[in-house]
């Protein structure tokens, strides 16, 4: 689903945000990006929607070489992925229902497809009975969750949430992953870049760990600290 | 294009509009302003020409004899304009004639009596078709034997010419520069239309709308402001055009304004093309310039 081969990103200003990452993430995989602020979680994230091109190396997703992809076509790779933000990206001068449904309506779609596509995605978010509801009158669980029936309407096969719990209380925080690990089971391959210890720690996923922009550890069924219970413990 | 993306697409196009109200009444009365200007000017531009023909229709090439020409001299000029295909007409006017138009037009101012004997040449009063072919058929006419001097009062021709030409460039100019503000205008207004919507076009960017579709709201919103800019222009020239012309035609009666056609459908479409075509052209770059990440 994803391959990363000797990617770096370089900013302008001669910081090396990623720094020669190879990274392979199969189908129906659902994986955590951890490590502390500024160590290329993000810009991890953005190369893979390309919102950012990398300086060198090749990206591949879903079968798109995103590296060399031309700027006409991005539009075909966003549809096939999406996207899930800390601060959920909602418009507030549209309702749930609205929300979720602008995404398929600006990529052209029929009217069936819309309503028959929101009514699927809002079902499996659990919020069929708020659609009529507006993002301020949510707690933020429902508008992250809005947020995530946004980006899976377009039927995706790979999802990639940054830091999507990171303005949730914990019983929240537990809603939305138990989601994004239900949506997982469907099929969807899951990215999650966090740094929210007990997240990690419960689920037990993948772990990719990333230092300075490279990529340190890569467990399966990992925890948020390396090697926990050895007390060799990285500070976050 | 089913009905519900069209009503969607309207939606979008309407909300932009209302949002900055006020900015759309500064892009829409600045088109006007142009429009009104282009207008004016193309509508004298056409009058004009009709009058500068009537000027230059009346320049006329004095060809002077000289004292001692035969009359086969004469006759053969006589001959050689009537055979010049760029001679509209040519009047023989002999001295005696020559003496008496004279002598009608100075009644009172000279003393024509004082005249013993008629210091005037023989002459032919020569127009021309094309006033640009003066100076080319006036020389022509000097090589002809018996020919003394030719006149055409290359001044007056020239003076004209030059002035014709720098109020045709002073309103291109005007016109131009006026173009440019109402694109700048337009652009600006877009702009902030843009920049309210930034959130919604990012998320819009995000998945996987095309830069065509997003661009499209905005393009109409230019498109909006363009035409209707164009349409205000419209109703003050034709307002103005029917309360000043006749008021123009009296006070200037030589200006022959009831002999001027001017093509009005074709000036309004030209003019809503023009509008249209601002509009269209500014938000293009407006949004292209937001759209390059």
């Amino acid at each position: 689903m994803i391959s990363l081969r000797g990617v770096s990103l370089v900013y302008p200003n001669g910081v090396r945000a990623i720094d020669g990452i190879d990274l392979e993430i199969g189908k129906g995989d659902f994986v955590f990006l951890v490590g502390h602020s500024g160590t290329g979680k993000s810009s991890l994230l953005r190369l893979l929607y390309r919102e950012m091109i990398p300086s060198s190396g090749e990206i591949t997703v879903d079968g798109i070489r995103v590296d060399k992809l031309r700027r006409g076509r991005i539009p075909t790779l966003r549809r096939h992925l999406g996207v899930v933000f800390q601060d959920y990206k909602l418009l507030s001068d549209k309702t749930v229902w609205e929300n979720v449904a602008f995404a398929l309506q600006v990529t052209g779609a029929h009217d069936k497809d819309v309503l028959r596509q929101v009514p699927r995605v809002l079902d499996l978010v659990g919020l069929a009975h708020k659609a009529r509801m507006y993002p301020n009158e949510l707690s933020g669980g429902e508008q992250q969750r809005t947020a995530i029936a946004r980006a899976l309407v377009n039927n995706p096969k790979l999802l990639l949430c940054d830091e999507p719990t990171g303005n949730l209380d914990p019983a929240n925080t537990t809603e939305i992953m138990d989601l994004l690990g239900r949506i997982n089971l469907k099929g969807t391959t899951v990215v999650v870049a966090t740094h929210n210890q007990a997240v990690v720690d419960r689920m037990r996923r993948r772990v990719v760990r990333l230092q300075n922009g490279k990529i340190v550890t890569d467990e399966e069924r990992g925890y948020y600290f390396l090697g926990l219970g050895q007390d060799q413990v990285l500070s976050g | 294009m089913d009905w519900g993306k069209i009503k969607f697409f309207l939606g979008e196009v309407f909300r932009n509009f209302t949002r900055n109200a006020g900015m759309q009444a500064t892009a829409i009365g600045t088109v006007a302003v142009t429009i009104v200007l282009l207008g004016v000017f193309l509508y004298v531009r056409a009058s004009i020409a009709h009058l500068g023909n009537d000027v230059f229709s009346q320049i006329t090439i004095s060809t002077y004899m000289k004292s001692d020409a035969t009359s086969s001299q004469i006759s053969a000029v006589r001959t050689a304009l009537a055979k010049d295909l760029r001679v509209a007409s040519a009047q023989y006017i002999p001295k005696k004639q020559g003496l008496k138009e004279l002598r009608d037009r100075m009644k009172g101012q000279i003393d024509a009596s004082l005249l013993t004997e008629n210091p005037l040449p023989d002459k032919f009063r020569v127009s021309v078709r094309d006033p640009n072919e003066v100076p080319a058929v006036a020389a022509s006419i000097r090589k002809l034997p018996g020919v003394d001097t030719v006149e055409y009062g290359r001044d007056v021709v020239q003076r004209l010419l030059q002035l014709a030409n720098v109020a045709r460039r002073v309103g291109i100019a005007l016109i131009v520069i006026s173009i440019l503000v109402a694109g700048i205008i337009i652009s600006n207004t877009i702009r902030l239309t843009v920049y309210a919507r930034r959130r919604e076009i990012s998320i819009m960017q995000l998945v996987g709308a095309t830069n065509m579709y997003i661009r499209m709201p905005f393009i109409c919103e230019g498109l909006i402001d363009g035409v209707l800019g164009a349409l205000l222009a419209i109703a003050v020239l034709a307002v103005a055009r029917a309360s000043l012309v006749p008021k123009v035609a009296v006070a200037l009666p030589w200006l022959q304004m009831n002999v001027v056609q001017v093509d009005l459908s074709s000036l309004i479409l030209q003019l809503l093309a023009v509008g249209a075509a601002v509009g269209v052209v500014a938000s293009w770059i407006s949004v292209g310039r937001y759209l390059r990440t």
